[in-house]
């Protein structure tokens, strides 16, 4: 019985597999496609992409510190991924990944270096780093409910309202750091918060490597939103409002309702991406943390096909290359903003799908989910 | 569909042994330059989140570097590494000190810490941190190392001689400022001294001084077209001298007084050379003098003299070039004075280190 | 666009343009800070009004453009590129002024055409592949930060970079520029007048020709224009182009107009700001122009507002227009809604 290929359970471990594959072959494809050109771009403009390739495996595989901090770099991409993936499969587009998790981030600093000092109390680490982690992600849930709001009340396109709240959020931003939760030390002239407390601070996987448990966290959280969607009604609820708002409303679910709460979960993932810099990394927040993780998570939804696992999978795969950007820079001198035209590569070609098939022959699949497809209302 | 399958299979076993091949020869990759014969000696460079073009502290640096490896014998090997993250400065400078390099500069106040703990780890190189300034305390109980020189500069004092400058040559009674983002300290230096300078001039003296706090540290010194533009609104309001300081939102503001043919004073170095554009218009330029003291440090190191510890730069103002004849004498003569004094402290600038 | 929001807009600007005068009459007299307020407004909407009319063109025909900011980043440097090695050839190390002028022609030629090629590209992704326009749009703007960073480094960080011809001149309109005090206003340089050009002509297209109609109905209804015999692509490609042109304009103000010089991420987020004010300004040329004057205001009192010493942290009358922005959104001022068909791929059926 054991060896027989016919048994219920191996046909369909093997369709899995065969799935997980076919999934596959278009993203590998589109990262394959996108360092041939990025190379050709190099060697026109002068550069040695041998070099700057293996410069960058190493620097992002190249021994056990390097995949620590290749993980390290993940950690946000997961989650500010799975803020934009989720928010896709119940479409809507969230660009305000990058506002939010700078909220996350600064409620997140202040429970950790203010809250207990608030409270004159002690907080042992069991109920402080929970406490922080879980008020960062509600921040950053607020900050994407309101956009998610305003379009269930008003129509008004997430779009613009996510970007436009990116600006607000990092001008308050900007302004408390520099003020009211500017770190007091005399000595400080950086626009940074005090550490956060000890007990704050989530701990580090294993003693000379900066990986943390905010990385094993991450991929709980995977889990946890593929349960979500692909297990729950809720998660029913929004893939349907997703794909098609009118059968939605005709078999009765709250589109108003799945809209708001579809972009506060975003956000909430968000703000876990800020959260968790601030509690597992940094220890305290900086304004200048974030450069583009939200915008980033764009591309790393769309390559992870909006689905937890692939996501997971590609934002290990952006944490590799913006990892080994220095250590391709160190060998080569080549400028790290070559990472930025293979990602923009990466998701031309992910996202034209049709270019890969056409350059490799792979066939057109039936239609799958037609995620996306509207505009503006 | 088999075939598909096929080509994945294909892909994926192409990409293991891709995988399994690349790593080994790392180790043997990792010290590039493994010539034991000639005694190398070679300077790393990590910036802060900005670029090594910026045309501002991180080129000044930079380009003090480069002076070193053209004329310090010896000097075999210069790169740098611009930092697109904060969470990556210790990487970067670990790039350099694991492979044995012998002088690693660090630019910006916002590798302080990150400098501090390399210097304790690697005690057998050579750190110096542009703009950075240490002292004993809780984050750095063992200041000062043998191996770590924080070089910091007076901006405050360049601003102010730029300040006494421009308020002697207005005419309107208007003078103004376009500068980076308050938030970063030289930057805040630069300002307030101009602003203390032109006060001490002219009490009475209307001094515009607008910093571009309202965007992000990425934005801040690389938006030449508002720096032209805050130029221009001051200029509108009669200011004629202008003070352009950050990277190049201040080149921007030289330019829109060169545009408008009132005086302007650039920034960092003697920026005649550096944005001819501006040539007509610009009258001086409140120097710090960032290149001439890397180069100085790495010579040091190069001759075994470095001593850790704090390194304060020369600051001043850069020549008058072409507009020389437009300068009164008694203006230059009042600008040697002020200099004088500042550098015995007979004159005290009294403006903050940082934006209180 | 409704009149009310019209209006709400405009007095807007009037708003904060008096907010200014009042806050600084102390310091100043209220005629200079006017002329000032003014000037700085116009000079800063400049690429915003061309930006917004980008969208406004490549919206009204069904495409979303949220690439005006990559569009505008290739604009500005590739036409900057162009305009200094035109002068090299002309002229070697001096600059003329035959140079500056023909290089200057080049330069903003040359901008707008990489303007019109990214409009193409776009049109290509999500009209031909049915690409998601946002994600067409994005991998434009990424595209454009990487590329330009990258082979700015390349050519001009090391080694002897040619010198830049100059900026487009100024032009002063002929007796309003003579106007005592307000004269000044009226000395504008060119792109800045071709915005405003643009504007009225952009109206006039769209509203007042059989092209601006078929425009319309195929942002509208491509299945019914298709049906009364519209090439629906044909008239999506064209208007993207344009757009994407227009864009490159915005592109060349950046280092042809406002500063000799090219910088990465100079454009600042701009396009995006470009792309609320269409928004804002309820996807009408008019009213784009409107509100990228709010935008243009706001960072105008910004600046003025610091150099009188207001303490108000800097922050809080930045987030100005963001916040207003948000609030024309919902409608309370004069509902518009986008072109129904606006972001839609159109397939022919049964093809």
């Amino acid at each position: 019985m054991a060896q027989s290929s016919e048994s219920p359970f191996a046909r369909r471990a093997l369709n899995l597999v065969r799935l997980g594959f076919n999934e596959l072959t278009v993203p590998v494809l589109a990262v394959v496609t996108a360092l041939v050109v990025g190379g050709l771009v190099m060697l026109v403009a002068g550069g040695d992409p041998l070099l700057a390739y293996l410069g960058l495996w190493e620097g992002a595989f190249g021994d056990a510190k390097a995949i620590s901090e290749t993980f390290v770099w993940a950690t946000p991409y997961i989650f500010a991924g799975l803020a934009v993936a989720l928010a896709f499969k119940g479409g809507l587009f969230n660009i305000g990944a990058e506002g939010q998790l700078a909220m996350g981030a600064v409620v997140a600093a202040w429970i950790g270096y203010a809250l207990p000092g608030v409270l004159k109390i002690e907080l042992p680490a069991f109920i402080h780093i929970p406490l922080a982690v879980l008020g960062g992600a509600f921040a950053g849930g607020i900050w994407g409910a309101i956009p998610g709001w305003l379009k269930a009340k008003t129509g008004a396109h997430e779009v613009i309202n996510t970007i436009m709240m990116n600006y607000i959020i990092l001008l308050i931003a900007s302004f408390l750091l520099n003020g009211p939760m500017k770190d007091p030390n005399p000595l400080n002239v950086i626009a940074r918060t005090p550490s956060i407390a000890e007990s704050a601070r989530v701990p580090r996987l294993l003693p000379d490597l900066r990986v943390h448990w905010g990385f094993v966290f991450a991929l709980g959280v995977v889990v946890l939103v593929w349960w979500l969607l692909y297990k729950t009604t809720v998660g029913f609820e929004i893939r349907t409002v997703g794909t098609n708002p009118n059968a939605g409303q005709y078999a009765g679910m709250n589109v108003a309702w799945i809209t708001v709460l579809t972009m506060g979960l975003s956000g909430a993932l968000a703000g876990l991406a800020g959260t968790i810099e601030v509690t597992a990394l940094n220890y305290r927040h900086e304004l200048s943390f974030s450069l583009g993780y939200g915008f980033d998570a764009i591309t790393v939804a769309l390559l992870g096909k909006t689905h937890p696992v692939g996501v997971a999978l590609a934002a290990i795969l952006m944490g590799a290359m913006r990892n080994g950007a220095t250590r391709m820079q160190f060998l080569t001198q080549v400028p790290v903003d070559i990472v930025s035209v293979i990602q923009s590569l990466i998701l031309l070609f992910v996202a034209a799908d049709v270019i890969v098939r056409f350059l490799f022959r792979i066939r057109t699949p039936k239609q799958g989910d037609a995620m996306m497809t509207r505009g503006w209302s | 569909m088999r075939k598909l399958f096929m080509l994945v299979a294909l892909l994926l076993v192409v990409a293991g042994v891709a995988c399994t091949a690349a790593p080994t020869p790392a180790p043997t990759a990792a010290p590039p330059t493994k010539a034991p014969a000639a005694p190398a000696f070679r300077v790393g460079l990590v910036t802060d989140v900005g670029k090594i073009d910026d045309k501002s502290f991180n080129q000044s640096t930079w380009e003090g570097v480069q002076k070193a490896s053209k004329e310090i014998p010896g000097v075999t090997e210069i790169k740098y590494i611009e930092t697109t993250d904060p969470k990556d400065y210790d990487k970067n400078i670990a790039q350099f000190a694991d492979a044995k390099y012998d002088v690693i500069v660090t630019v910006g106040f916002a590798l302080t810490d990150a400098t501090y703990a390399a210097a304790k780890k690697y005690p057998s190189t050579k750190f110096v941190g542009i703009d950075q300034f240490l002292s004993k305390d809780k984050d750095h109980p063992d200041w000062p190392l043998s191996n770590l020189v924080g070089v910091t500069f007076d901006e405050d004092k360049a601003g102010y001689l730029a300040g006494a400058l421009a308020a002697q040559l207005s005419k309107t009674g208007t003078i103004g400022a376009v500068l980076g983002t308050d938030v970063v300290p030289p930057v805040w230096r630069f300002g307030e001294g101009y602003r203390a300078g032109a006060k001490a001039i002219n009490p009475n003296i209307n001094i515009v001084v607008v910093y571009h706090s309202d965007v992000g540290f990425d934005k801040t010194f690389t938006d030449p077209e508002w720096g032209k533009t805050t130029a221009l609104s001051q200029i509108d309001k009669k200011a004629d001298v202008v003070f352009g300081a950050g990277g190049k939102t201040g080149n921007g503001a030289l330019l829109g007084a060169a545009e408008k043919k009132v005086f302007c004073i650039g920034v960092d170095t003697d920026q005649y050379l550096t944005v001819p554009e501006a040539k007509g218009c610009l009258v001086s330029s409140a120097m710090k003098l960032l290149t001439p003291s890397t180069f100085n440090m790495i010579k040091a190191a190069k001759d075994g003299a470095f001593k850790g510890g704090l390194y304060t730069g020369p600051v001043g103002l850069a020549p008058y070039h072409d507009l020389d004849a437009q300068v009164p004498a008694a203006v230059k003569t009042k600008i040697q004075e002020l200099d004088k004094g500042l550098q015995d402290g007979t004159i005290k600038t009294n403006v903050a280190p940082a934006k209180p | 666009m409704s009149l009310p929001r019209f209006a709400f807009i405009l007095l807007t600007v009037g708003a904060i343009i008096a907010t200014a005068v009042v806050i600084g009459g102390a310091q100043l007299p209220a005629a200079l800070i006017l002329v000032s307020m003014i000037r700085t407004t116009l000079q800063v909407a400049t690429p915003l009004t061309l930006g917004a009319l980008s969208g406004v063109y490549c919206e009204r025909a069904g495409v979303v453009n949220i690439a005006i900011e990559g569009m505008m980043l290739l604009s500005a440097f590739f036409g900057f590129v162009a305009s200094i090695y035109t002068n090299q050839a002309i002229a070697g190390t001096e600059i003329t002024p035959t140079s500056t002028a023909l290089s200057l022609i080049v330069g903003v030629t040359v901008a707008i055409l990489i303007g019109g090629l990214s409009g193409a590209f776009h049109a290509a992704l999500s009209v031909t592949f049915r690409v998601n326009q946002i994600i067409s749009g994005t991998v434009i703007n990424i595209l454009a930060i990487g590329l330009t960073g990258y082979l700015n480094r390349q050519l001009f960080f090391q080694g002897q970079v040619p010198h830049a011809p100059g900026v487009l001149p100024t032009i002063h309109i002929p007796v309003l520029a003579d106007l005592p005090v307000f004269g000044k206003i009226f000395e504008q340089q060119l792109i800045a007048i071709t915005a405003i050009v643009l504007v009225v002509l952009t109206h006039f297209v769209l509203f007042h020709t059989p092209w601006g109609l078929r425009t319309r109905a195929v942002g509208e209804h491509p299945r019914a224009a298709d049906t009364v015999g519209i090439n629906v692509f044909k008239m999506r490609y064209a208007n993207t182009i344009i757009g994407g042109m227009i864009a490159g304009l915005a592109g060349a103000y950046f280092t042809l107009e406002s500063v000799p010089s090219f910088e990465p991420l100079m454009t600042n987020g701009r396009g995006f700001i470009s792309l609320a004010a269409m928004i804002f300004g309820g996807w009408t040329p008019f009213g784009a122009w409107a509100a990228s004057l709010v935008f243009g205001a706001a960072q105008a009192l910004q600046i003025n507002a610091q150099g009188f010493g207001i303490p108000v942290p800097s922050q809080f009358v930045g987030m100005l227009p963001y916040i207003l922005t948000m609030i024309a959104l919902t409608g309370i001022v004069g509902k518009t809604s986008a072109p129904a068909a606006d972001g839609i791929a159109y397939e022919k059926t049964g093809g």
